[in-house]
């Protein structure tokens, strides 16, 4: 379209109605916004509006009678929808430990690899990171088992069968679903922040070992708050990466209803046609504020952390 | 809950502490070597108390009922209150760590290794003895000494031997390899429950002796070789949470999906490549039947016609710059649209679970990253600019369930006598009565779009008469669409455009699409949704490199004469090609493994089965581990060789 815009010479009517396309751009640009924010306004006008109004007059038409607070108290109050206060707790309760523990374990793994001298540390550092080639799905069924049943090895010849990891009945609990979460962040959360604390400057930690102190102060007292803008960036990430989650808490705990997340919640509402559809609207909206709010509050964070994930397997 | 909750808390806090401890201990190492001796050795011994009476082995560890058996397993319950139990559970670690410590004090006062071989030995020999006179009688082992002598001089041999090879102390190595070759050969070899208290002890208390053997070797090390204990011991504190947990959920889950692809679905029989076979031979996964039906589809001769469009675009480029394709030369939008149609053409004829992976690919990674690059583009600099940007990225925040959701309300198909409350289809039945009309709206619409048409046309004459057809090649694309909008609006031929049907008795009906249940086309409005979300990340990496562009390399292009889609074409867009690069191949990750959207709006009926939802399906709704762990390496096997460049390309960044 540009292209059109680009050259012109002289005057006349045709000049004029080229000068007006030169403002095609700004035109596109606030037209694919508008294109941008239709969904997400129509579910958020939609989910204030009366079941009837929702299903037999179009949004952009609502009127002030149409608008109530039915939907919100509906799906925070009835038994119908499962109780989507509970779901919030649930998604908390899995957020919180899968952004706070792996962040605190990557740490340390990423101090360990960048400034611990041992043998064999490259090799070990690039295995971990050649992990984020494995995509989640890889990992699903052998860990939905070992939530189910514990691991046992049977040993070949003597023929006994030993309990290495005990059953500790995790499955269709939030725990399962915060676990392998953590797991899974792990390469990536030593990766990013292996790249930043091996970037500190090298005297600093120098001057520190002359001063007489041991790897665990340099770690809390320097590295820690020196690494803030990326352990941000990377809870950011993370925090939002679990609170959005399906697939691993459908599979960890998706048939318990009182240890499910709001996605779950928000699907099974989906998948149950015609019913409860007019409370959708309300549940995503809810379900949206928290990263909502995370977006626009800490929006440079945020754009690092998505930056920083884009290369997450 | 509750409980649960609290045993959670538990387990994390006293998982932070015991690291915290670790690295204490630690750090003594390096200032006080008799604490640290004493400290290590103590923990040694508080390990072995917990693993004999944490497993209930010893007697005195609590009074044991069997309580329920459930799969065949036994599970033991200790009677009475809880400091009862706790106490009797307790005192046996608490005596052993003591016992163990005292001994370790002792060792690391010694000069003399004589002296340290016969306190360690006597001591943690005694101490495990002890233990081992202990043990129940349900886990006393009978010792049968050929498997005892074969287990001792094998794992000896081994520790040797390694120990060698890390040039360490061999006969340390051959020490612990022969401790634990007699913890194996007298425990795990022979039937528990048939022995005596003295066959329990002599299996407790040489072990325990040798490890005393072996920890009394080593003379306490100088500085350099306490600086070495430190850094070994702190790598392996800061790195070992991290290694577990990689280890236990991700490793050896991998490869035990591997393993599980290649047996039955009970994971019962081995059948080779079998799973993988009939993935790749049921015709939901690769439907050809209906192959030539590709030929005869509009978009595969629109498609054919640009194709056309490009070639001959491409010789003249050819003769006038040397290159058939350029950034930004005419040529290179009618291969993309070319590449776009036949692709569109192939993926709705050509039908399945594969085919669809890789249609979801063509268009989101096509439609995010160029509609993402034109939006960092004409933002860039504009007022405003922050705002807009803002509401383009704001999905990157809602889930893929949410946005699913959202998009739902979006796609709604009411009854052809109801009101349309979805955008979509409002518009297009809004636009089906408008054509099928004959009132004022309908007239002033067609007079606007037969206008632009006029203008096209103009634009296009304005640059075929000045003599550089290549600028008419994107007029004459808009033109081409137009002008067929107009034909059928016009009523030309056909009964007119949008949501309509005539009926038997010739009156008009809306008629909305059910934009999720009409196959083929229902897979593209699904890959909408996640275009919709991807396009905000395109954008925010784009604009990021374009504002990277170094402003010389700009303004000294300007100064030469560039126009400014020159300067886009040939000075930005290569330089920010890398980074082109990295938004494709991310969202191709991202895509291989789509499963979200599928799941909640169609759950892969109306053929939108992708790889991750069959995978899904199959494993935790069929209950087929077997194809579902194949399904599972598929996606795996699709995405490492992307993922292989891109870790490539970040460790040559870092």
């Amino acid at each position: 379209m540009s292209d059109i815009a680009v050259h012109t010479h002289g005057s006349g009517p045709i000049e004029r109605i080229y000068a007006t396309l030169r403002r095609v751009p700004t035109i596109v640009l606030w037209f694919i916004v508008i294109v941008w924010s239709l969904p997400s306004l129509s579910v958020f006008i939609n989910s204030w509006r009366t079941r009837d109004a929702q299903r037999s007059r179009s949004w952009w038409t609502t009127k002030p009678d149409e608008l109530t607070l039915d939907n919100y108290e509906s799906i925070f109050n009835s038994t119908t929808s499962g109780g989507l206060g509970n779901s919030l707790l649930n998604s908390m309760a899995i957020s919180l430990p899968a952004t706070i523990i792996p962040i605190s374990i990557a740490a340390f793994a990423a101090y360990g690899f960048a400034w611990i001298d041992f043998k064999g540390r490259k090799g070990l550092f690039i295995a971990v990171v050649s992990l984020l080639a494995i995509p989640l799905q890889v990992a699903l069924i052998p860990l939905l088992q070992l939530y189910v049943n514990g691991a046992h090895l049977t040993l070949p010849w003597l023929d006994k069968t030993i309990t290495i990891i005990p059953d500790f009945n995790l499955v269709n609990t939030t725990t399962a679903v915060w676990l392998t979460h953590t797991g899974f962040a792990m390469p990536f959360a030593i990766f990013l922040l292996h790249n930043y604390i091996s970037s500190l400057p090298r005297d600093l930690f120098e001057a520190a070992r002359i001063d007489g102190a041991d790897h665990f102060t340099i770690f809390w007292r320097l590295v820690l708050p020196l690494s803030i803008p990326v352990l941000a960036a990377f809870a950011i990430f993370q925090f939002l990466w679990t609170w959005n989650d399906y697939l691993i808490a459908n599979t960890m705990a998706g048939t318990n209803p009182d240890a499910i997340p709001t996605t779950i919640l928000i699907a099974n509402l989906a998948g149950d046609f015609g019913m409860n559809e007019h409370l959708l609207p309300a549940a995503a909206f809810v379900q949206a504020f928290v990263p909502l709010v995370v977006f626009f509050s800490l929006q440079r964070y945020f754009v690092r952390g998505i930056l920083a994930g884009s290369v997450k397997g | 809950m509750s409980s649960t909750t609290a045993r959670i808390v538990i387990a994390v806090s006293a998982s932070a502490a015991i690291w915290l401890i670790a690295n204490l201990i630690v750090a003594q190492g390096r200032t006080h070597w008799t604490r640290f001796a004493t400290l290590r050795l103590g923990i040694g011994g508080l390990l072995f108390g917990i693993i004999l009476s944490g497993n209930r082995i010893i007697s005195g560890s609590g009074t044991i009922e069997i309580a329920t058996e459930r799969n065949g397993d036994t599970s033991w319950v200790t009677t009475g209150g809880w400091s009862e139990r706790l106490v009797a559970w307790i005192w046996f670690p608490l005596l052993a760590m003591v016992a163990f410590a005292v001994c370790g004090a002792f060792m690391s006062m010694r000069e003399a290794r004589t002296q340290r071989t016969i306190i360690g030995a006597i001591g943690l020999g005694a101490v495990a003895g002890f233990g081992g006179a202990l043990v129940r009688a349900e886990f006393r082992p009978a010792i049968d000494g050929v498997a005892l002598a074969i287990a001792v001089v094998v794992v000896a041999g081994l520790g040797a031997a390694i120990a060698t090879l890390r040039r360490r102390d061999t006969i340390s190595g051959a020490l612990t390899g022969a401790a634990i070759g007699w913890i194996v050969g007298a425990w795990g070899a022979p039937e528990l429950g048939t022995g005596s208290a003295a066959w329990s002890t002599i299996a407790l208390a040489v072990p325990g002796a040798l490890f005393g053997i072996r920890a009394a070797r080593p003379d306490a090390p100088d500085d350099a070789g306490r600086d070495r204990m430190d850094r070994r011991s702190r790598a392996f504190i800061f790195l070992g949470p991290a290694l577990l947990f990689v280890t236990t959920n991700l490793v050896v889950p991998a490869l035990r999906t591997l393993y599980l692809s290649l047996f039955d679905r009970d994971s019962e029989e081995f059948i080779g490549l079998d799973n993988y076979r009939t993935i790749f031979t049921d015709p939901k996964a690769w439907d050809t039947s209906t192959w030539r039906e590709m030929f005869s589809s509009q978009l595969m001769w629109l498609g054919v016609a640009l194709l056309g469009l490009f070639i001959i675009l491409g010789i003249r480029g050819k003769r006038r710059t040397g290159r058939v394709i350029e950034l930004g030369s005419a040529s290179s939008g009618p291969l993309l649209g070319a590449v776009v149609l036949i692709g569109f053409a192939v993926f709705t004829t050509v039908r399945g679970t594969i085919v669809n992976n890789l249609w979801w690919v063509l268009v989101v990674t096509l439609f995010s990253t160029s509609l993402g690059l034109a939006i960092a583009v004409l933002a860039d600099g504009l007022k405003g600019e922050r705002i807009a940007k803002s509401l383009i990225f704001m999905p990157m925040a809602v889930s893929l369930v949410g946005a699913s959701v959202i998009w739902r309300f979006m796609y709604i198909a009411r009854d052809s006598a109801k009101t349309q409350t979805g955008v979509f289809n409002s518009l297009w039945v809004a636009l089906g009565r408008l054509s099928t009309g004959d009132g004022l709206p309908t007239l002033i619409i067609g007079v606007i779009v037969t206008v632009i048409f006029g203008l096209l046309l103009v634009s296009i004459a304005r640059n075929l008469t000045r003599g550089e057809p290549g600028r008419a090649a994107a007029p004459a694309v808009f033109a081409i669409l137009v002008g067929w909008f107009l034909i059928r609006y016009w009523k030309i031929t056909g009964t007119g455009v949008g949501g309509h049907r005539i009926k038997d008795d010739g009156s008009i009906v809306a008629q909305p699409i059910n934009f999720i249940q009409d196959p083929p086309f229902n897979n593209f409005w699904l890959m909408i949704v996640l275009v919709w979300i991807q396009t905000g990340f395109a954008m925010v990496i784009l604009s990021a490199a374009i504002r990277a562009v170094p402003t010389e390399l700009i303004e000294a292009a300007k100064v030469d004469g560039a126009t400014d889609s020159q300067v886009f074409w040939r000075v930005t867009l290569p330089q920010i090609g890398t980074t082109i690069g990295v938004v494709v191949t991310a969202i191709i990750v991202l895509v291989m493994k789509v499963f979200d959207i599928v799941k909640v709006m169609t759950n892969g009926n109306f053929g939108t089965e992708v790889l991750a939802n069959n995978m899904f399906r199959e494993a935790f709704s069929f209950g087929d581990t077997g194809i579902g762990a194949a399904l599972a390496m598929l996606i795996f096997i699709s995405v490492v060789p992307i993922m292989f460049l891109n870790i490539r390309r970040m460790q040559r960044e870092s």
